[in-house]
């Protein structure tokens, strides 16, 4: 129980709220920057205020989205960090993603009982290094931004960039898929039901996931809410046979 | 103020935040330390960063040079900071802009997608937060039934992401999973280490890319 106790524990609510704060801030000192300026360029009242209405209403449907895997990210890392984490960059999934690389470095499973204090301190260290590959990218480049997309577009192919870049997340994400699915496949001793402890839920999660998008592409806020409810599927089926 | 003193305003505020952000990115990984006397050492550190790096280097650089013409200077900083950019900043800034009807990349347009993501911001944090106070005061309420469900929180969210992202490439995605499942396979009689396999299926994925690339290309040729 010592893990619940250090993961809830206030002295990481203060930690965690450090980079909640001043990403508050750096809102309120921009907003305030941006309407004077809106001022000075004379876009007149009536054209900013119903954009800033428009712009609030439409984040709404999306912050609203990851509230399952928030949930699900309370349960593996305390909440704390999981406040923390999906209020800076890094999408829940990409954070879920370092635990398990994270604990994956000191060969054990996340969502078992080895996954201790030191795992998690593992598991913070691992979502801030990926973190400060982002902060260092913008901090450096933001200012020269507009010339190095030029650059790298024109020197190679776009469609190579992005496929590039998509081939890494696959590789990733695969590796993850894959661990889960294999390091319960190899169990000695285990009928082939049992085995498939990582398959399934994995299965079910994709194919509802597939579903979603083939018969109810057309519903944009239910598309916001798909990976929650495929992940609800695929966590309460396994739950319901297995027990 | 002209437009140039303007953007050098926005830059040294948003470095300026950038750097305490860096700092505070740290604290709760310093905190564990100093008060629970748990860090990783200093070769894990550096183990843990290239898998991260390994993971999302390449959207560490692609991505804020992609969106940047989007979401502009001043967006950008705090885009970077909070993330969510393909979902939360993006369609907010572009409503706003489509309603002060100001085009991207224009002064005005940067002015009103600097109004748009910091208003997003604030919606996002606070929705976020209440959901974190309400989970935590839900979560020890809930049935066993969902709480044992929890278990199977990492295969079903990887298994749903993963059919998420090869939807859009079948080849790659099947591709690379087969690649993923095979090398894991056998790793479990071989015995590599986590970090390197880790970086090895990556990388595999990187080439099942251009595999992909190279074939697409052939046959528009």
């Amino acid at each position: 129980m010592e893990l619940q106790k250090v993961m809830n524990s206030p002295g990481l609510w203060i930690a965690s709220s450090f980079m909640v704060i001043f990403i508050v801030i750096l809102g309120i000192v921009y907003f305030k920057m941006g309407l004077k300026r809106a001022k000075e360029l004379g876009i007149e009242k009536e054209r900013y205020i119903p954009a800033i209405r428009s712009a609030a209403i439409t984040s709404i449907g999306p912050s609203l989205s990851p509230v399952i895997v928030l949930l699900s990210m309370i349960a593996v890392v305390g909440a704390p960090t999981a406040w923390m984490r999906l209020n800076d960059v890094g999408a829940a999934r990409t954070e879920l993603s370092m635990v398990a690389i994270s604990s994956g470095l000191l060969g054990i499973d996340p969502s078992s009982a080895d996954f201790g204090v030191q795992a998690f301190s593992y598991a913070t260290w691992a979502m801030a290094l990926n973190n400060l590959g982002w902060f260092v990218v913008a901090l450096l480049l933001t200012h020269r931004m507009g010339q190095a997309v030029d650059t790298l577009y024109t020197r190679y192919d776009k469609k190579w960039i992005n496929m590039l870049m998509s081939g890494a997340t696959f590789g990733v994400t695969g590796y993850l898929l894959a661990n889960q699915i294999i390091s319960k496949f190899v169990v000695a001793d285990a009928d082939v039901l049992l085995r498939c402890k990582g398959l399934l839920p994995a299965v079910v999660a994709g194919v509802v996931m597939l579903l979603i998008n083939k018969f109810l592409g057309k519903h944009q806020r239910l598309q916001e809410l798909a990976l929650g409810i495929a992940m609800l599927a695929g966590m309460f089926t396994a739950q319901f046979i297995y027990g | 103020m002209n437009a140039q003193e303007f953007r050098t305003r926005c830059i040294k505020a948003g470095q300026f935040a950038m750097i305490l952000c860096i700092i505070a990115n740290f604290i709760p990984g310093i905190y564990l330390w100093l008060f629970h006397g748990i860090v990783p050492s200093l070769p894990d550190l550096f183990q843990l960063w290239l898998l991260a790096a390994g993971a999302f280097g390449v959207s560490w650089v692609v991505q804020p040079l992609a969106y940047y013409s989007a979401i502009g200077t001043a967006g950008s900083y705090l885009s970077w900071v909070v993330g969510s950019v393909v979902d939360i900043r993006l369609p907010a800034v572009n409503m706003a802009q489509e309603i002060a009807k100001v085009e991207p990349g224009t002064e005005e347009g940067e002015v009103i997608s600097m109004l748009g993501v910091s208003v997003s911001v604030f919606v996002s944090v606070s929705m976020v937060t209440i959901f974190t106070l309400a989970g935590t005061m839900l979560i020890p309420l809930l049935p066993a039934f969902i709480t044992g469900s929890f278990n199977y929180i990492l295969p079903a969210l990887f298994g749903a992401v993963y059919i998420n992202l090869a939807k859009k490439n079948m080849k790659m995605g099947l591709g690379t999973l087969a690649v993923a499942l095979i090398v894991l396979y056998i790793n479990n009689f071989v015995g590599i280490k986590g970090a390197l396999i880790n970086l090895l299926v990556v990388i595999m994925g990187m080439i099942v890319a251009r595999c992909v690339y190279v074939m697409e290309k052939k046959k528009q040729n």
